[in-house]
């Protein structure tokens, strides 16, 4: 499974990376909407992507908009260190799960394998 | 001099929640990354256990960061810290460079923030008698201001002059364009500078912007019979 993993706080992003890769996922990531908006837009293809909500520049939220809008085929999880009620609801509303920081690594497999099962 | 008592009630509450929840989601951050480090080390130990090499270099990589997150998280608790008690006194001496600092600091937990930078202050130390909360709270709502106008890449300078035309001090504001600031200040933060004596002058043709700090406020016409809010 291929995982767009987009996070500006970039210790985490490539820390998490690296435990999605000792299980066997690729992760590949970036620390800005806009890099992640370039690769896409390049041709690079990833089956989920794992979005920060709040980003500095484009959002999780837009973010996951442009990304649709260049493959309708891709899914979403987001991440959110806010523990607003709002940021949860927006995430179930515009993807398919929503999870909090600090995050527990068997809830991202989970969520991962139920969004794509069997690659 | 209007009282602060409506100030200082449900709108500076407000701004105490707002900074809080700008704290509490960096702390989130750091714990996030300690989480994720100590998961990896876990990881990198279950590895070793069941015969796999592991790169040295990894297990002091991961331990490194533990160690710089915890010192991030450190600091960001003194900021909290040093915020919680600037509501400790209504009026109180308090130097310009220290209340400047507090509020840049407290300004990069923001998404949003750009950089700010405190040009350095010639002469006597900016000492005025003034409430720092709510002093705080404007640099604060100014910063958030430039920030949003101008963008992650705003570079703001700022730096603290005497006044000219009156006792007190400039709070000078430069390294940003103020267009774009059609409603600077809105009217909450208007009644905040007033209810402290602070003018907040902005011309966005030369692209400036000064609160004006009066060198003393009168500590019983803030105060409404001693009670606030």
């Amino acid at each position: 499974m291929k995982v767009l993993l987009v996070d500006d706080e970039q210790k985490f992003a490539l820390m998490l990376s690296k435990r999605l890769e000792l299980r066997g996922f690729m992760a590949q990531v970036f620390f800005s909407g806009e890099k992640a908006l370039d690769a896409v837009e390049a041709g690079n293809r990833f089956d989920v992507a794992v979005l920060d909500v709040k980003m500095p520049g484009i959002s999780g939220l837009e973010l996951r908009r442009q990304l649709s809008a260049l493959d309708p085929e891709m899914k979403f999880v987001f991440l959110t260190g806010h523990g607003s009620g709002t940021d949860h609801e927006t995430g179930r509303i515009m993807a398919e799960e929503c999870l909090p920081k600090p995050l527990k690594i068997e809830q991202l497999i989970e969520t991962l394998n139920r969004l794509i099962p069997g690659v | 001099m209007k009282h602060t008592n409506t100030t200082f009630g449900y709108d500076a509450l407000a701004h105490f929640g707002r900074v809080n929840a700008s704290i509490s989601h960096e702390l989130k951050n750091v714990m996030a990354i300690i989480s994720e480090t100590a998961g990896l080390l876990g990881d990198l130990s279950d590895m070793a256990s069941s015969g796999t090499p592991v790169a040295p270099d990894m297990l002091s990589d991961c331990t490194k960061s533990i160690v710089e997150e915890i010192q991030r998280g450190f600091a960001v608790i003194r900021q909290m810290n040093r915020f919680s008690h600037s509501i400790d006194h209504p009026v109180e001496s308090v130097n310009l460079m220290d209340v400047l600092d507090l509020s840049i600091n407290l300004s990069t937990y923001l998404s949003f923030a750009g950089t700010t930078t405190i040009a350095e202050s010639d002469g006597q130390p900016p000492v005025v008698a003034t409430c720092p909360f709510l002093l705080q709270a404007i640099i604060y709502q100014t910063l958030v201001y430039t920030f949003k106008h101008t963008g992650n890449n705003a570079d703001v300078t700022v730096g603290v002059n005497a006044s000219d035309e009156e006792k007190g001090w400039k709070i000078v504001f430069s390294g940003f364009s103020l267009n774009g600031f059609q409603v600077f200040p809105d009217p909450l933060l208007q009644t905040m500078a007033e209810s402290i004596g602070v003018t907040i002058k902005c011309d966005s043709t030369a692209d400036w912007l000064e609160l004006i700090v009066p060198s003393a406020i009168d500590e019983s016409a803030l105060l409404d019979g001693g009670n606030i809010g």
